[in-house]
């Protein structure tokens, strides 16, 4: 490619969050500051040491799919999926047709994905009912024979069936560096478009980890909050009480395209998709420096690529997962890259009303930046009553921030240490 | 202009090696390593036949035991593979060299890239004690959970894990990805890693692709899904039947051509160039005109800015399934028309290893490239006549100049062409 590398629009957006169901409902309780943590209902968590998390809601697959065929190929995760990218197509008013399904791309972050729980318990049953497994009683397993069976279990089943379904034959690839899966995808997505790649994207992340399984390992790592009985309070970053993340689920998917052919078939542009930031800690699995180096590189970064003054930046979708050593550390990185103007920077995490998405979380986050831009309203930080002295940055606390934004980063770091950053621009800083 | 990004070392292991010299030399004797299966014991099993690495102790591999408990078998591969093409490069002497701010700059300027498979079924029959004693009741699953089960059962399961300790292990601070795509995730994470290094994002990256697919359950689903032979790998034959699975990795360090003359490196090869598409037709299918391949191919001719004349040979993916091996034909075909570029493939001699393929096949198409000579696909005894004029052989053809094109296929479709070219002397 030579010239300037193309600008890439947002204009399209949708959303399955433990909040609601589609965008209008999620932006709706996020400005209400409604929480979306309850009680466990997906599975009888009372033996658990958590029985709360973010589970997304009265949600009816055959409702938002109509193609009940697909939907025996597709888990939870992949439904949601669906159903989001339905409505970020429907948003967008563009969707791929035969002429020019080879320039859409579709990159998404997914969940670890694996054998659902059932799935687990029909193997265990028949192959180690004392605990001990035996290869060969896997000959005789109906189950372990069922294709449907592994064709939802593979890490590339709901990039699949995004591509089935809305006939995208261009680059596709499916990502996943856990919490930072859905922000790099996203990301990477960005890039396809200013390389010349692809001309519509269709991306972003989708996880859910509610069940026995998903619980049962953030529970034995200690790092979920155990508020079972102030379940709308448990998720608190940044608060000097807080102890631990909610798990959430969702997906979130935004589409993408060059800016101009945007306006040429006048498009409603949400956002500017400005800049990306991509870094590695190299510090520990689950933990960022207490400095912030890593996410400092992928902050800074994400401002560079943008073209964005750090003054310019209004407000911080923070990664925030209400546990000590990442709010430490966040705190710090933004410190480090925006020196006196950090005060300036409305931040919140809006983990604290809906959980911790995993890989859906860095799509979804950026999803809410460009609906903060569009509204010019900062969602809050709910459930911060008394902040941790270390995290000294000038909170969204109480009600929604009405205010314009020029500029917004959504931070997004995952267990491994992949940090991504996100820059979003207003449309009208970039058309003056 | 974007950069030229230029290949400075690398890493390979599977069945039949364990560096790129002893796969090419195993290649070159024309002895497939595909042996009965001895992870578990699969004698009655419909398909017991796979291209294990045989005699895998992983202290061998990663050297810090610590680290064992927090890896599966395939992330020991990728790991692996990730410190040999680090040491052949030369890299870490590089860095040593530098004054501590010079090294946190590098390493903040050296991006890590990985492909790999998901983390299969085994991992998560950790938790079948606990099922046993929960015996169906989910209020004892979850109390007996922390006496159970080991507290590090998710660290262990993550599917970037090769990323994270890439970083520890060797301090690389740049971008990174994960790609989770089936087959052609190693492919793209050479694609991804170069993109990065033209965009001017880093300027250096690892790309690894690692998968260890060879158990129980995976084995028996792809046999019902008829993608496995009951006997061997025969590409383009007419009696194919299948594919086997293989378990393996590669890396390639790959630089800018300016950051690679800045520390005198030494370099193997040259990226030109990649292209992707999907097919969207379902997880599983293939179209039978190879209409995807062929728009892969296209594209990273396009972006290499090369005729399909200039290509000196074809990697095939060459799976050996009757559908894979007949669309690849076609695609082929299609593209080069009647005057195709000596074709081989390499899986007939390791199997697949599924995320671990495309890249594994691209670390032996540059050494093929420098040894001048397209190997045979050793396995060949009768070209599938309806696969048209392929210029396949079972002997070792004549590159027709220093540029491979390699192919690389996976579920839902997907399609990969990267194109590489062997450095013209090794010493620049």
């Amino acid at each position: 490619m030579t010239g300037k590398p193309r600008r890439v629009a947002i204009t399209g957006l949708g959303l399955v969050t433990p909040l609601g169901n589609d965008v209008a409902a999620t932006w709706d309780a996020l400005l209400a500051g409604h929480s979306g943590v309850a009680p466990i209902t997906h599975f009888d968590a009372s033996g658990f040491p958590v029985r709360i998390a973010a589970e997304v809601k009265e949600f009816d697959p055959r409702h938002a799919i109509e193609d009940r065929k697909l939907l025996k190929y597709a888990n939870r995760s992949h439904v949601l999926a669906l159903a989001a990218a339905e409505e970020a197509l429907r948003d967008a008013g563009i969707r791929p047709e035969v002429s020019d399904a080879t320039r859409w791309a579709c990159v998404v972050g997914t969940g670890k994905t694996g054998l659902g729980f059932g799935e687990l318990g029909e193997v265990h049953r028949h192959c180690a009912p004392d605990g001990h497994f035996r290869p060969d009683r896997l000959l005789t397993d109906a189950f372990a024979m069922d294709p449907l069976a592994f064709c939802r279990s593979q890490t590339s089943a709901g990039l699949a069936l995004l591509l089935q379904r809305f006939g995208i034959r261009g680059y596709a690839t499916a990502v996943h560096t856990a919490c930072a899966s859905g922000s790099q995808a996203v990301g990477t997505a960005m890039k396809l478009i200013r390389r010349g790649t692809a001309d519509y994207v269709l991306a972003g992340g989708f996880d859910s980890m509610i069940d026995p399984i998903g619980l049962a390992s953030f529970c034995l790592l200690g790092a979920l909050s155990t508020d079972n009985e102030t379940p709308e309070r448990a998720s608190r970053p940044f608060d000097a009480t807080r102890n631990g993340f909610v798990l959430g689920e969702g997906a979130g998917l935004l589409v993408l395209e060059p800016w101009d052919a945007a306006r040429r078939r006048g498009a409603r542009i949400y956002a500017e998709l400005a800049g990306d930031g991509n870094s590695l800690s190299s510090y520990r699995i689950t933990d960022s420096h207490p400095s912030g180096d890593g996410p400092i590189q992928a902050m800074r970064q994400a401002l560079t690529t943008a073209g964005v003054r750090p003054e310019e930046v209004d407000y911080l979708n923070a990664h925030g997962t209400s546990t000590l050593m990442n709010d430490r550390s966040e705190c710090a990185a933004v410190r480090a890259v925006f020196g006196s103007h950090a005060g300036q920077i409305g931040v919140s995490s809006t983990k604290s009303l809906m959980g911790h998405l995993i890989a859906g979380a860095g799509a979804v986050e950026a999803a809410v930046c460009a609906l903060a831009i569009h509204h010019g309203v900062q969602p809050v930080n709910a459930n911060l009553a008394a902040p941790d002295p270390e995290c000294d940055l000038d909170f969204v606390r109480g009600q929604p921030r009405v205010r314009r934004i020029r500029a917004a980063l959504s931070n997004s770091f995952g267990f491994g240490g992949s940090n991504s950053c996100l820059a979003l621009r207003n449309p009208d800083e970039v058309e003056g | 202009m974007s950069a030229r990004v230029v290949v400075a070392g690398s890493g390979a292991i599977c069945a039949a090696g364990r560096t790129p010299g002893e796969i090419w030399d195993a290649v070159c004797t024309g002895r497939p390593a595909i042996r009965p299966i001895e992870q578990w014991d699969a004698s009655g099993w419909p398909t017991s036949l796979a291209g294990e690495i045989p005699g895998l102790d992983p202290r061998a591999l990663v050297e810090d035991r610590k680290l064992h408990k927090l890896l599966q078998r395939s992330d020991l591969l990728g790991l692996y593979v990730a410190g040999r093409a680090l040491d052949e490069s030369g890299f870490v002497a590089y860095r040593e060299a530098l004054d501590p701010p010079a090294a946190a700059a590098v390493n903040d300027r050296t991006g890590v890239y990985v492909g790999q498979g998901g983390s299969g079924y085994q991992n998560d029959y950790e938790f079948f004690p606990l099922l046993t004693i929960a015996n169906g009741d989910l209020g004892t699953f979850g109390r007996e959970l922390a006496a159970t089960v080991n507290p590090m059962w998710l660290l262990r399961s993550m599917p970037n894990n090769v990323v994270c300790h890439i970083g520890i292990r060797h301090g690389l601070k740049g971008p990174n990805a994960c790609v989770t795509n089936h087959s052609v995730s190693g492919s793209l994470a050479v694609a991804e890693a170069a993109a990065a290094l033209r965009a001017g994002e880093a300027d250096r990256a690892l790309a690894v692709g690692h998968d260890a697919p060879i158990e129980p359950q995976v084995v028996l689903y792809y046999h019902q899904l008829g993608l496995l032979s009951a006997d061997g790998l025969w590409p383009f034959d007419a009696r194919r039947s299948g594919s086997l699975l293989g378990e393996g990795a590669a890396a390639l360090l790959l630089e800018t051509e300016s950051a690679a003359a800045e520390r005198h490196a030494r370099v193997f090869g040259e990226f030109l160039g990649s292209g992707c598409t999907t097919e969207a037709e379902g997880l599983l299918a293939i179209r039978a005109d190879g209409d995807g391949l062929a728009g892969a191919i296209a594209l990273a001719l396009e972006d290499a800015e090369l005729r399909p004349a200039e290509v000196g040979m074809v990697v095939a993916h060459g799976s050996s399934t009757r559908q894979s091996d007949a669309s690849e034909a076609a695609a082929i075909h299609r593209v080069f028309g009647a005057t195709a570029p000596p074709v081989t493939a390499f899986k007939w001699a390791f199997g697949h290893p599924l995320a671990a393929s495309g890249i594994l096949d691209s670390v032996l198409a540059m050494v093929a490239l420098r040894h001048g000579m397209v190997p045979g696909v050793a396995t060949l005894r009768e070209l599938d006549p309806d696969l048209g004029n392929l210029p396949v052989s079972k002997l070792p053809q004549a590159p027709r100049s220093d540029v491979a094109l390699v192919l690389n296929r996976g579920f839902g479709g997907s399609n990969t062409a990267l194109v590489l070219r062997a450095a013209a002397s090794e010493a620049r």
